[in-house]
């Protein structure tokens, strides 16, 4: 490594802030992108074998993997004709020096809740759709995400992954027996989900930094986050409804540089929106 | 099967749910059949490559067919214990995403990741200079995205992780590679499927360092003669000395590349 490249480096790490404001000033970010652009997303579908359905995605460098596995249970007692779905993420310690090995992290808690709201609001996969025999069976999807490579944005990159792999998967023809109270499959007969497709979602994250210049970041990186003042995470539909929209602040809130006065608020706010409407119609296709 | 109700932590299905349960009749066969395309001694292709994770200091992605898995290699980092250790601590810890295999595999269910981290532990532990990390740890953090016999993952762990260290740039003894055997009656299959492996009477792991024609561990199970053994042993030992060569071309590739 040339020694200029080594300063840099070192500089990055002591400090961030002064780094990223210097590429900010110039108009670029630190891995070459605009402050508004998104970075490259691969789908891959399918490859595992032992899912019923799945999906790899890579988001820049962020790698994830989605594995839906179905499984049958009974119904809850109130509601005797919906199915299940879980959906759950991992952040293991393999895919960045940030998490540690053990239970789930907070980020991936927090992570996992977010993506199960998404899910249930957008209702892309109506429970009802999932039921076998009523009160007695129903299918129950396991939604496994796994983050591979965590450079930033994790949201983004595991919703289209889990909505490639819902996508993707298939399931047995399934039939209940009254008289022995068991469910047998198929071995033949797969069939899709039921998917309401036009209700798929995609997520779209932004961040804004302080500094001496105030920028929206889309699709922030790893290096991005934790230098971040706020986030905005909007979740856009096919059709191009916002189904929901998170403003969260973070990071060091030191002396009023995270607020925003209102009005500057709901200002980038309503940018963010039409930048994710936008983004969201490519992001879409990806599915098609 | 029962997950643990009261984990708050995850998000939670249903108290109970089990596979699905399939008609009779047209099931697999699960017999010792012919391969079909290889050889007994052909082991599947590998596809390997380092540095496809970019938080870490090295890590691998190695897929032979239906085993994928990724590793990654964090450190020499200081140690979290606080007493003293002159040599390094080597710390593997393999986890399967619960996709990986035919059942679900909840989280935190079994034991089966810690007993497969042995094996690849021992598989590398003597050829990595631990000496010469004082005071660290090295942290090889395994990710099993697709299980096609628990062999064929210790198998594939061991080069992984070793392909990882090499890109961490930590220093070796050599590379290590390993290989799997699976024994029915006199016939070898070398690199068995998960199905192989079920039906044969016993299985042999070998993990070596080619380069210095030294074994690092055997690792037998079942009911196999010690000849046997000892050819499934030279004959693991003649693949792993083709796939040094698989993990020798990756890495310099990979150096060629900008």
């Amino acid at each position: 490594m040339s020694s200029d490249a080594l300063r840099a480096q070192i500089f990055q790490r002591l400090h961030p802030h002064a780094y990223l404001d210097r590429f900010l000033a110039e108009g670029v970010r630190p891995d070459g992108r605009e402050s508004c652009a998104w970075r490259d997303v691969f789908v891959n579908v399918g490859s595992i074998s032992t899912a019923d359905g799945s999906a790899l995605v890579r988001m820049g460098k962020t790698i994830v993997v989605c594995g839906v596995k179905a499984e049958i249970a009974e119904p809850e007692l109130d509601s005797p004709d919906l199915g299940f779905i879980v959906p759950n993420i991992d952040l293991p310690a393999m895919c960045s020096p940030k998490f540690k090995p053990g239970p789930p992290s907070e980020e991936a808690q927090v992570l996992s809740e977010r993506l199960n709201d998404a899910l249930v609001r957008s209702n892309i996969l109506p429970l009802d759709t999932l039921c076998i025999a009523s009160g007695r069976a129903a299918w129950c999807l396991y939604i496994d995400t796994t983050c591979l490579n965590y450079d930033g944005n994790a949201f983004d990159a595991a919703l289209v992954a889990i909505m490639a792999a819902l996508g993707n998967t298939t399931l047995p023809q399934a039939t209940f027996d009254l008289d022995t109270s068991t469910t047998t499959c198929s071995r033949d007969v797969h069939v899709p989900l039921s998917l309401n497709k036009i209700r798929r979602v995609v997520g779209l994250s932004f961040g804004c930094v302080g500094g001496s210049t105030p920028t929206l970041l889309a699709d922030p990186t790893s290096f991005e986050e934790p230098l971040l003042t706020s986030t905005v995470s909007i979740v856009v539909d096919v059709e191009g409804g916002v189904v929901s929209v998170e403003r969260g602040t973070m990071g060091e809130n030191d002396g009023g540089q995270g607020e925003t006065s209102a009005s500057q608020d709901t200002g980038s706010l309503g940018e963010c929106i039409l930048m994710a409407k936008e983004r969201a119609v490519v992001l879409h296709k990806l599915f098609e | 099967m029962a997950q643990n109700p009261f984990d708050r932590r995850r998000i939670n299905g249903p108290e109970e749910s089990f596979l699905p349960v399939f008609e009779p009749g047209q099931e697999r066969p699960t017999t010792w059949n012919a391969r079909c395309g290889r050889q007994s001694t052909d082991i599947r292709q590998i596809f390997l490559q380092p540095g496809l994770i970019s938080q870490a200091n090295g890590s691998a992605y190695i897929e032979t067919e239906k085993t994928k898995l990724a590793c990654a290699v964090y450190g020499p980092r200081q140690s979290k214990s606080t007493t003293y250790s002159e040599k390094g601590k080597l710390n593997i810890e393999v986890k399967f995403a619960p996709f990986s295999c035919t059942r679900r595999r909840y989280p935190l269910h079994d034991a089966e990741d810690r007993s497969l981290a042995v094996a690849i532990h021992q598989s590398i532990a003597s050829s990595v200079r631990l000496e010469l990390f004082p005071k660290s740890t090295i942290d090889v953090f395994i990710t099993i995205i697709e299980n096609d016999g628990i062999e064929g993952c210790v198998a594939s762990g061991a080069i992984a992780a070793s392909t990882a260290l090499a890109d961490a740039g930590i220093e070796m003894f050599g590379l290590v590679t390993s290989c799997s055997a699976a024994v029915r009656g006199d016939d070898i299959r070398l690199d068995p499927t998960e199905e192989e492996t079920n039906t044969s009477d016993g299985v042999v792991v070998v993990a070596c360092m080619p380069a210095l024609s030294s074994i690092t561990n055997v690792w037998q199970s079942g009911r196999i003669t010690a000849e046997v053994t000892l050819r499934c042993m030279e004959m693991c030992q003649d693949r792993c000395i083709d796939i040094h060569s698989v993990i020798a071309h990756s890495l310099s590739s990979m150096n060629k590349a900008p």
